[in-house]
């Protein structure tokens, strides 16, 4: 697939005025950019930004409105994903999209097969096998890919791009959710990958990943090209600090929920004294054990929250944190151990009653439902409350989170990440829980939303709101939690309250992974 | 080593199918009439849901658009044997017909995913039946009497086992080899698999093509049976229906469901014989219960009851 004729003095891709409307929706507008051969160009912005879309054009998956786009000097613009895909145009999802009923080493043959249909077997199973060993998927490929949790899913998207042998290849937020460890090693692999293909587009929200691999940078916001030029020189400007970066690298805190946690406490079950004997927590562990068939993936938790506590999880990737979060919310059973809510033990109980026993749950990957508007989203969780409640309510999360009150009519999923996991938080809290968890909200967000997100879940905890979360941004969840636990490899390694865990040597070095 | 393995599986399988249909072969002249006709249909109903289930199962395309090539292979076949051809190119003339209906449509259907596309081939379906019986020139409602003499039941039972050996040579290869592995992960995301260059289009087509042409034998093989055609049966939903019965019962995506879901809606058909109003009736119950207690059919029930047998005798 590497034979074309390559003229060096050729760009590897140029794109110039490129456009994709949807109705007045301008997601991309006007957008050009030049990719050099051996470049690689890294794009950011704030969430719902255009970024995806423009993958999407660059790819195929997506006609753009207005524009054209060169790669390697020949007009692709009217050409099929899949004649982008053969000329060398590789791409991952943001979301995973794997081939869900086949294994995972059939996921990448299906890349082999369709280029070249009369490989011999053995050439393309090594090959396979070669790009699996890379990717850290090499365990897995017998497994059915929806068998592998998120994070492994996002391994696979890269690993299936691979197998097609790309030229030029886009990433689309490969990074999110990983541990420092964890990014190093992306690093490397993207580097390694750098040096094989002519060129790559990341498009990335974890800056480390943006600083050490991308020369140059293009942030986009409102569909519209922001600024470009080199890395460091880009993410020094003002402007990109203030669009995208927020508090963590501009210093000021604003705080837009500040004003609306006054009425927050009505969503927020009243903690009767009834409800709440002396010395029972609200929830309770005792000797967790819970696994996925012979897997054993929590061997031994014990866990305290009470009421009103922000208690924080953290923990590498693995480590059985998302586990934790299911068996708590009823849709794990756990194999052995006590799981205590006011004091009963309510092992076997299904998602729906512990729902109904006020914990609610923010899951991973937000799980919006596509054909319902924002505010079905939010009513559905609603459940029996009468319809004076219900619209009291759906007016506090409004309040809570004005962009949601603007978008109501809109579907659930045609909404930006951050709004999304908006949405999943207000939905959440239209049960009015006593308990809430959170699980790795700010995963594949904008720092600028992460930093809107957390100053909401701050009302929320000052109105009163008792929440577990768990969390793979060590900063925010120790500046938001009274007692921090620290998992690893199944168990908690380590606890206490965030002032003593923030300096414990051990959190590093877990984290950091040199544990082992 | 494993693709070793694998191959002498596949040669060990392919041994015993051959031994199979040699037996029923030769068996066959010992059959009694009543035996052969039922053997017969079991074997064409096997071959139409082999078809749809690598539509269905395989490829994730729910065609209700079954009796359209059923229909074509009949009339084509018997208006060719009319003309004085010979059964062997009155079957090649059918099979293409179906093939080449299927070309004809199919930029047509594949512009529509999922449910768009299960309702437009029932509109093909409806639309040729209804066709057919206002085109005069092809008999109209009446439809057509086949001149030439038709084989005897067991003439048409080894037809009938021949077309089955065939559909199965034809599924082996489509859902072993590397065709099958573009052809699922189309039918578990078309967009992604374009992304990484397969082309959907022509491997949609080319599994589309593949049944047709098998269901334009089975209903060819149908015609010769009857001796006549007409659109109200050939073209008819029941054959639709049936199938999805079938592949339904017998467990969807699963090799096993065409012998299984065939034997049972036949041997159903036959015990209810003289009461047609409960015969659908009762088929639509099971049809209720085995989606929602076995959604893979009774071959995944098959599967199941087996792994839990040689678990307990392990243990």
């Amino acid at each position: 697939m590497n034979g074309a004729p390559q003229d060096a003095a050729v760009p590897l891709l140029v794109a110039s005025g490129l456009s994709k409307h949807y109705g007045g929706v301008r997601a991309i507008d006007e957008v050009s950019l030049t990719l050099p051969r051996g470049t690689v160009l890294g794009v950011i912005g704030p969430n719902g930004a255009g970024k995806s879309t423009l993958i999407g054009l660059l790819g195929g998956a997506l006609r753009p409105t207005a524009g054209r786009i060169q790669f390697d000097g020949v007009d692709v613009t009217g050409e099929p994903a899949a004649e982008r895909a053969r000329r060398g145009i590789g791409r991952t999802y943001q979301i995973p999209r794997p081939f869900l009923d086949m294994t995972v080493r059939e996921n990448l043959l299906a890349a082999q097969y369709s280029l070249e249909p009369f490989i011999g077997r053995q050439r393309a199973l090594d090959a396979c096998d070669g790009i699996l060993e890379r990717t850290g998927l090499a365990d897995a490929a017998n497994l059915a890919a929806r068998a592998l949790p998120l994070l492994r899913r996002k391994r696979l998207e890269v690993a299936r791009a691979l197998a097609l042998k790309p030229r030029l290849l886009l990433l689309d937020e490969v990074g999110a959710g990983l541990v420092d460890s964890e990014v190093g090693d992306l690093i490397a692999l993207i580097r390694a990958l750098a040096r094989e293909v002519q060129g790559l587009i990341i498009i990335e929200h974890v800056l480390r990943i943006v600083r050490e691999c991308c020369g140059e940078l293009l942030v986009v916001n409102f569909g519209r090209k922001l600024a470009e030029g080199h890395t460091a020189a880009v993410l020094a400007s003002e402007q990109v600090a203030a669009v995208y970066l927020g508090t963590a690298h501009a210093g000021a805190i604003p705080s837009p929920q500040a004003a609306a946690a006054t009425g927050l406490a009505g969503l927020v079950q009243a903690n009767a004294p009834q409800a709440e004997p002396a010395g029972v927590p609200l929830l309770e562990l005792r000797d967790l054990h819970a696994g996925y068939g012979l897997a054993r993936v929590l061997t031994g938790i014990d866990l305290v929250v009470r009421t009103g506590q922000a208690v924080a999880i953290l923990g590498t990737n693995g480590a059985g944190k998302t586990t934790l979060a299911s068996v708590i919310s009823g849709l794990i059973r756990p194999s052995a151990g006590e799981l205590r809510i006011d004091g009963v033990n309510r092992v076997g109980a299904g998602p729906h009653q512990i729902a109904r026993l006020g914990i609610s749950q923010c899951m991973e990957g937000r799980r919006i439902f596509a054909p319902l508007s924002v505010a079905e989203n939010l009513l559905l969780a609603a459940g029996r409350a009468s319809k004076a409640e219900r619209s009291r309510r759906l007016d506090l999360v409004y309040g809570v989170f004005p962009v949601l009150r603007e978008r109501r009519a809109q579907g659930g999923t045609s909404m930006s990440g951050g709004q999304q996991q908006m949405l999943a938080i207000g939905r959440a809290l239209m049960s009015r829980p006593r308990l809430i968890i959170f699980d790795e909200i700010s995963l594949g967000l904008a720092p600028v939303v992460m930093d809107q997100l957390y100053a909401a879940l701050a009302a929320l905890r000052a109105a009163g709101l008792t929440m577990l979360i768990v969390e793979q941004d060590v900063q925010r969840a120790l500046d938001l939690a009274d007692e921090v636990h620290v998992m690893e490899h199944g168990r908690i390694a380590l606890s206490g309250t965030a002032t003593q865990i923030r300096d414990n040597p051990v959190l590093r070095h877990l984290y950091i992974g040199t544990a082992d | 080593m494993a693709a070793d393995a694998s191959a002498q599986r596949v040669a060990a399988l392919a041994a015993g199918l051959l031994i199979v249909f040699l037996a029923l072969a030769l068996l066959s002249g010992w059959f009694s009439d009543y035996a052969l006709e039922l053997g017969g249909r079991v074997l064409l109903l096997m071959t139409l849901a082999e078809a749809w289930n690598l539509l269905a199962g395989y490829g994730g395309l729910v065609s209700l658009g079954t009796a359209s090539f059923v229909g074509v292979g009949a009339y084509v076949l018997v208006g060719v044997m009319n003309r004085g051809a010979g059964l062997p190119l009155a079957c090649l003339a059918a099979g293409l017909a179906a093939a080449a209906l299927a070309l004809l449509v199919s930029r047509a259907v594949f512009r529509l995913r999922g449910l768009y596309f299960t309702v437009g081939t029932l509109a093909l379906s409806e639309a040729l039946r209804l066709f057919m019986i206002n085109f005069q020139p092809l008999g109209g409602a009446t439809g057509l009497f086949l001149s030439p003499d038709v084989p005897g039941l067991r003439g048409l039972f080894l037809l009938a086992l021949g077309l089955f050996a065939a559909a199965t040579i034809l599924m082996e290869l489509a859902t072993r080899s590397r065709f099958s592995i573009l052809l699922r992960a189309v039918r578990d995301d078309e967009d992604a698999a374009a992304q990484i260059g397969v082309r959907p289009f022509r491997i949609k087509l080319l599994a589309f093509v593949f049944a047709s042409v098998l269901m334009g034998l089975g209903g060819a093989l149908q015609g010769l049976k009857l001796g006549a055609v007409e659109p109200y049966g050939m073209f008819g939903l029941q054959w639709t229906v049936n199938v999805l019965a079938i592949v339904i019962i017998g467990g969807q995506g699963l090799r096993l469901a065409a012998l299984l879901g065939s034997v049972f809606v036949v041997t159903l058909g036959e015990l209810l014989a003289s009461y047609p109003a409960l015969h659908l009736a009762i088929t639509g119950l099971i049809l209720i219960i085995v989606i929602r207690f076995a959604p893979q059919g009774l071959a995944g029930l098959t599967i199941r009851l087996a792994r839990r047998l040689r678990r307990s005798t392990r243990a």
